[in-house]
């Protein structure tokens, strides 16, 4: 039995491993599902024991399971399926605001909007005369600021 | 969805939430407690969305008030936890005590700890609920 | 007493979370609730500082049958730290104008977690109030719904529920080794069992801490993350979640498996060593400001895990003072990251001050305390390297400060609103940290006395002598 749970937890664990490296954030989410799901056999398999249920009056010969990892196995799965529900509702607003759940497409969009950041402080910058030689050469190459922010933050 | 299987998913709500609340009240001594019922009874909600659809579904059941039912349950499960501060027992204590007599109202007994598993009921059906029909709603809006 | 900060905060969590946080009476209303669970945690600090540790057992069942709520000095004193960060930030947001209608009952759900996770004395209940205020933080880094925190709350929350599964993971087999889950019965068996058996626990634990605390090979979530969202969010996460990390290593590592924690203190040296020197160098290659603070607080991490490598009382008492210090400068230069005023100048001049450890700033008190572990550890390296992170960091806090506001007009990420000076009583709410910040470096007595006070909760086992 115990070798039966260790054999469920492993595969569970590594299939919801191998989701969370997808690049659809749906996956990630069924692999987070899964990892919990593998934690929660994990927390039975902790107090595994023979007998009856634990529930008042007990039996005669006396040996009940153990009831607290049971208890334990029923919060966590509590949690895990609030945190579930949170996690799609979060996809579901990163969909409808990227129109996508990829993530390389979402790197994307966060390079792009790191980038216009950056732009602008490179161009507020510019506007200030300053006297190292550096700063002033940067100033005289804003004459036409966008290719050239551009290619600065490419630099960096 | 045929005619039969609308049919039975409108028969199939009562006798599931019968469950649930079965499962609720006898959770303080018998296999059970306020979180699965909550969870059978949402699921019987969830059989209404899929089968029924979501605007009839609405029209159905109270499911606007989804959001403060949870927060209603919450505050009972909250006021049993912490009310027994105020006399000075620990926090979570339960009333009569073991070994005290208990109310009982048909084979029903009355205990506080019967009050904090409808509270998390209450919760629990509220959220899932909530969700369930946060999500049913977008799908019906993403065509537009 | 014990129960009255925790009962303010769930309640008042539960009321708002009806109400339109957006209504400036409500908000208020939350910051009235938060003050008051404030109050009553120093209230109750008093108590427990002066006297013995206070414990109350949930149901009235016996003590390690029963889940324990219990405050000893080293919860109190992160209890307070975290919420007072959460007020102050919850404060900034309040005055500066509430975008979203359940910004504050998250708040106040976040700190029925801080709050229950500093004071209980059962590791399964930990878990539980860990998670209730890592969801409140996951729906906060979301907070504003632009896209940037939508998916900056993404990778926040799929990267720290990897942690709190590690977590879970490592309390079911610490319950299957000892038969235990309150701390003090688990720190009383751990060390009958025989250690090649819980190592394996004491690692997952360390790493899920790590994973909160934003430690160098874990680190890759937390500048997308604390760039990503609002400067209250990113006060709050770094100011008062990071210190579950902090709190976590110091109380599963240091109260209940110190044996493993003493033969992997070379490790957590090196990890520390690596930490602070990725994060300072990192911090000096960025440019924009969210940028330097968030890899500095990876460096800044790395010192309490230093701390924490050096063991034995100096050791432990220098990384609470790490940890509480470093959560007040976080706090307040996230918190200035958008103000503007010659008030906020010197303000965040004051918490870059305190990051780099310059007197009279209170990061000095805490960069010495560490300098005085290291000479006990009589490591010439380690002090070198403690020096070496101060010029770092000194570095780059200067620079960014030249940046930020001896240029006149740099638009603070897309907001024109906010140029010329910022209403003044959000600029009072910086300047008070800053004064906070200075008083403690002035006057360091009772911070030292309280950090002392804390490590010495800690079982006084000597690394060196399980090495």
């Amino acid at each position: 039995m115990t070798l039966v749970l260790a054999f469920s937890i492993a595969v569970m664990f590594g299939a919801g491993a191998y989701l969370l490296l997808k690049h659809d954030l749906i996956r990630v989410v069924a692999g987070m599902v899964l990892i919990s799901n593998a934690a929660n056999l994990f927390i039975m398999s902790a107090g595994l024991s023979k007998g009856s249920a634990a529930i008042y009056p007990l039996p005669e010969d006396g040996s009940v399971s153990d009831p607290l990892v049971q208890a334990m196995t029923l919060t966590a799965i509590v949690i895990s399926f609030g945190v579930s529900a949170l996690l799609l509702s979060l996809v579901y607003r990163v969909y409808q605001t990227h129109r996508s759940v990829d993530i390389e497409q979402l790197a994307v969009a966060e390079e792009v909007e790191t980038r216009q950041r950056e732009e602008a402080v490179a161009e507020a910058e510019e506007e200030v005369p300053v006297a190292e030689e550096e700063e002033m050469a940067l100033a005289e190459r804003g004459a036409n600021p966008v290719p050239v922010s551009v290619s600065e933050s490419e630099d960096r | 969805m045929t005619i039969m299987s609308r049919h039975v998913a409108r028969l199939l709500l009562a006798p599931t939430w019968m469950v649930a609340l079965a499962v609720m009240i006898k959770g303080y001594a018998d296999t059970g407690d306020g979180f699965s019922a909550g969870i059978i009874a949402s699921l019987g909600v969830l059989l209404q969305y899929l089968v029924v659809g979501t605007r009839e579904t609405t029209q159905l059941l109270p499911v606007r008030y989804a959001r403060e039912a949870a927060q209603f349950g919450l505050l009972i499960a909250l006021l049993v936890t912490f009310i027994p501060v105020l006399w000075g027992d620990p926090i979570l204590t339960h009333y009569p005590r073991p070994g005290e007599s208990v109310t009982h109202l048909g084979t029903l007994e009355l205990l506080t700890a019967v009050l904090f598993d409808v509270g998390v009921f209450l919760l629990v059906l509220g959220v899932a609920t909530g969700v369930i029909d946060l999500i049913a709603r977008s799908r019906e809006r993403r065509p537009t | 007493m014990l129960v009255l900060p925790l009962a303010i905060c769930w309640f008042s969590a539960v009321g708002l979370a009806i109400l339109d946080g957006r209504r400036p009476t409500v908000a208020w209303t939350a910051v009235g609730a938060l003050t008051a669970a404030f109050a009553s945690i120093i209230v109750l600090a008093t108590d427990v500082i002066s006297g013995q540790p206070q414990q109350v057992v949930a149901g009235g069942w016996l003590p390690g049958v029963g889940i324990v709520l219990r405050a000893d000095a080293l919860g109190i004193l992160f209890a307070i730290v975290s919420l007072g960060v959460l007020l102050a930030a919850l404060l900034f947001e309040t005055l500066g104008g509430v975008r979203s209608r359940s910004f504050p009952s998250l708040v106040m759900f976040l700190a029925t977690g801080l709050t229950g996770l500093f004071l209980t004395g059962d590791a399964f209940n930990f878990y539980v109030f860990f998670e209730i205020s890592m969801i409140a933080s996951y729906v906060l880094t979301a907070y504003g719904e632009e896209r940037r925190q939508l998916r900056a709350a993404a990778i926040f929350a799929v990267v720290n529920l990897l942690g709190s599964v590690l977590f879970l993971i490592a309390i079911a087999a610490l319950y299957h080794i000892t038969g235990r889950l309150d701390l003090f019965g688990i720190g009383a068996r751990i060390t009958e069992v025989p250690s090649r058996t819980v190592v394996l626990s004491a690692a997952l634990v360390f790493v899920a801490f790590s994973v909160k605390l934003g430690l160098f090979p874990f680190h890759f979530w937390l500048a997308a993350v604390y760039t990503g969202t609002r400067p209250a969010v990113a006060a709050i996460l770094s100011g008062a979640v990071a210190n579950i990390g902090a709190y976590g290593l110091l109380r599963f590592g240091a109260e209940l498996l110190p044996r493993e924690l003493g033969f992997s203190s070379p490790a957590l040296l090196v990890i520390g060593s690596a930490s602070i020197l990725y994060g300072g160098l990192q911090a000096l290659s960025r440019n924009t400001l969210p940028e330097v603070l968030a890899y500095s607080s990876i460096g800044q991490a790395g010192y309490i895990l230093l701390a924490l490598g050096i063991g034995e009382q100096v050791g432990y008492s220098a990384a609470v003072l790490f940890a509480i210090v470093n959560s007040l400068n976080k706090g307040l230069l996230f918190l200035s990251e958008n103000l503007r005023g010659w008030l906020v100048g010197a303000a965040f001049a004051v918490g870059g001050f305190s990051v780099a450890g310059v007197p009279p700033a209170a990061g000095f008190v805490s960069k010495a305390a560490l300098f005085r572990a290291g000479i006990a550890e009589g490591s010439v390296l380690l002090i070198i390297l403690i020096f070496l992170g101060g010029a770092l960091s000194f570095i780059y806090m200067l620079r960014s400060y030249q940046r930020r506001f001896w240029v006149p007009e740099a638009p603070p990420d897309g907001q024109p609103a906010a140029h010329g000076s910022s209403p003044l009583r959000v600029r009072a709410i910086v300047v008070a940290l800053a004064l906070l910040v200075i008083a403690l470096g002035v006057w360091p007595e009772p911070l030292l006395a309280l950090s002392r006070d804390a490590a010495a909760v800690l079982p006084p086992v000597s690394v060196e002598s399980a090495r």
